[in-house]
């Protein structure tokens, strides 16, 4: 390639980038201007950046709590989903039984699943149980929500790990379990890790199932509290743009830990099945 | 794709047909335990309790009497539910068939090597992976009544303002344009991925034969991607019809309901009116379109297996 071609194709790439991430571009950018400046400034630099909107966040609203409650949901889901996912896919990965077959069609249909089927026969479950705005019911379903992917990318791990490892610890009188505890486990570990730091991203960043399950400020999550922020200061601008600012870094800063582990990602739902 | 050769290469195993030929071994079974209980309770066991709902009449707080297929002919005479019904369609139609072509595009700039092609591909993923909610917030800003920078942008011409949420066909573009930038990324991603691993000698032999660009494009990359192409394109068109978080946080379904797909229409029945029995309907009926497509799109796997 010409030299001139290559600098080229990079000064169309960032001016693509450009246009594509303008709006998160301009959520930063807004979260440091006053309202005022905002809507009155037809330029979309801030010309005086000032902390005001993060000072009403943090002073006045309930943000961290949303945060903190989102951490707890994302990391308890994540967690779970990948012990569940880790036994399956190992169980789909080195064995064959006729349930095995039955399970990836069950995982199809979890993926296709219309969640609002599910939502509102375990609203009444739940509500009866006097669980609403407890974080049990949400967890579990961004668990099951999450267990397709997982255990399709999970399985895919196990399988680039040579049989023979494992039955050469079997032979050697160790139990499958714990071949694949001791020996497949290790092995996979930052494929384990990607696939829960995926899992985490889809329940920090989910809005429908927490909407509905938890209704009071103290339990909401992040999503769910700009949501309520938007219908409270909705012409407040400054600080719908803080908040979304600040509930994204945490989303930016884990997708930038496994952005080479996306490729995997995005086929994995389409491959298998 | 070497995930599924790994599938058929083990089936064919010897260690497999080993397995095969001894006793009942109990472990996979108990692996999938843990799972099978979990996806009982939140998808089987609310399942069956959803298809019991949509034959009865009932709140959130009782169910009531059974109405046979009451709650679906009510359905099928009501115009709410077609017109959740054809916006879902435009909705999963348009996103499907403008996030084809974006990705594809932009997974054919982002194939071959330059500088800067890595922060190029990462920071395009970005609207696919920020949380809804924040979208939402950023692209009500962009086109709001006053102050918005798109109406700004118009009025500096002398034209406009127009007002997205509040006309039914702009909040109909706006919620779909949305969408589309939510989700051409991650069709850029799959097709990248079946790009990349696409044997560049066919091109070299192509160019030795003397095929230009167009034709190494029709002849060579194209039928290469069209398995995935299908299966991603079906899988999207699924998402699609499910998602709930574009057209709420956007515009709650209106105005007037123009943008109220089937989910916010169950959900609207369920929590807004109160109306279990016909929310429930309208979910049921989403599942058994969602099968049709799935099923559709299995075929096309095994097809293409």
């Amino acid at each position: 390639m010409k030299p001139n071609r290559k600098w080229l194709l990079l000064f169309l790439g960032l001016v693509i980038v450009l246009i594509v991430d303008f709006p998160i571009i301009t959520v930063i950018l807004n979260s440091f201007r006053t309202t005022e400046t905002i809507v009155s400034s037809h330029s979309i630099l801030p010309t005086e950046p000032t902390l005001a909107n993060y000072l009403f966040i943090n002073t006045r609203t309930h943000f961290w709590t949303f945060l903190l409650n989102s951490m707890i949901v994302a990391f308890t889901s994540s967690a779970l989903a990948i012990v569940l996912a880790a036994l399956a896919g190992f169980a789909m990965s080195r064995y064959r039984a006729r349930i095995l077959g039955g399970y990836n069609q069950a995982l199809l249909i979890v993926q296709m699943f219309p969640l609002i089927l599910a939502i509102i026969p375990l609203f009444i479950f739940f509500r009866n149980l006097d669980m609403v705005n407890n974080f049990i019911p949400v967890i579990m379903v961004y668990t099951v929500t999450q267990l397709p992917f997982a255990t399709w990318m999970l399985r895919s791990y196990f399988d680039s790990i040579p049989r023979e490892l494992d039955e050469a610890a079997t032979v050697d009188g160790c139990s499958p379990l714990r071949a694949f505890v001791q020996i497949i486990l290790p092995l996979t570990v930052p494929g384990l890790v990607a696939v829960a730091i995926f899992s985490f991203l889809f329940s920090y960043n989910e809005f429908f199932i927490s909407s509905v399950f938890l209704r009071d400020e103290n339990r909401m999550t992040m999503p769910v509290g700009i949501q309520s922020f938007m219908q409270q200061y909705s012409t407040d601008w400054g600080s719908l743009m803080a908040s979304a600012t600040l509930g994204m870094v945490p989303t930016l800063i884990l997708f930038f830990c496994i952005q080479k582990y996306m490729v995997a990602g995005a086929t994995a739902g389409a491959v298998k099945g | 794709m070497p995930l599924k050769v790994d599938l058929r290469s083990r089936a064919a195993s010897p260690a497999v047909t080993q397995t095969i030929n001894q006793p009942f071994r109990p472990l996979p079974y108990v692996l999938l335990l843990a799972s099978l209980a979990f996806i009982f309770i939140i998808e089987f066991y609310p399942f069956i309790n959803g298809v019991s709902f949509s034959f009865h009449k009932g709140s959130l707080l009782s169910t009531g009497a059974f109405v046979g297929l009451g709650n679906y002919l009510r359905l099928f005479n009501s115009p709410s539910f077609y017109n959740s019904l054809w916006f879902s369609f435009i909705f999963a139609f348009f996103n499907v068939l403008v996030s084809y072509v974006l990705g594809l595009a932009l997974a054919l700039f982002l194939d071959p090597d330059f500088p800067g092609r890595g922060f190029c591909r990462v920071a395009l993923l970005v609207p696919w992976i920020v949380p809804a909610v924040v979208s939402i917030v950023s692209w009500k800003w962009l086109i709001a009544d006053k102050g918005g920078l798109v109406n700004v942008i118009l009025g500096s011409f002398g034209a406009g303002p127009i007002y997205f949420l509040s006309q039914s066909g702009w909040a109909m573009v706006a919620v779909i344009v949305i969408k589309i930038w939510r989700s051409f990324p991650f069709m850029m991603l799959s097709l990248l991925a079946a790009l990349q691993v696409i044997d560049k000698t066919y091109y070299e032999a192509a160019r030795i034969d003397g095929a230009n660009r167009w034709q190494m494009f029709w002849r060579i990359t194209l039928p290469h991607i069209k398995n995935i192409s299908i299966i991603q394109a079906i899988l999207m068109i699924i998402w699609s019809i499910n998602d709930f978080e574009t057209p709420f946080l956007l515009t709650q379904g209106g105005p007037s309901n123009a943008t109220e797909n089937l989910i916010l229409l169950s959900y609207r029945y369920t929590f807004g009116r109160n109306d279990v029995g016909l929310g429930s309907a309208v979910a049921i009926l989403t599942l058994i379109l969602l099968m049709v497509l799935s099923t559709i799109m299995m075929r096309q796997q095994a097809k293409s297996a």
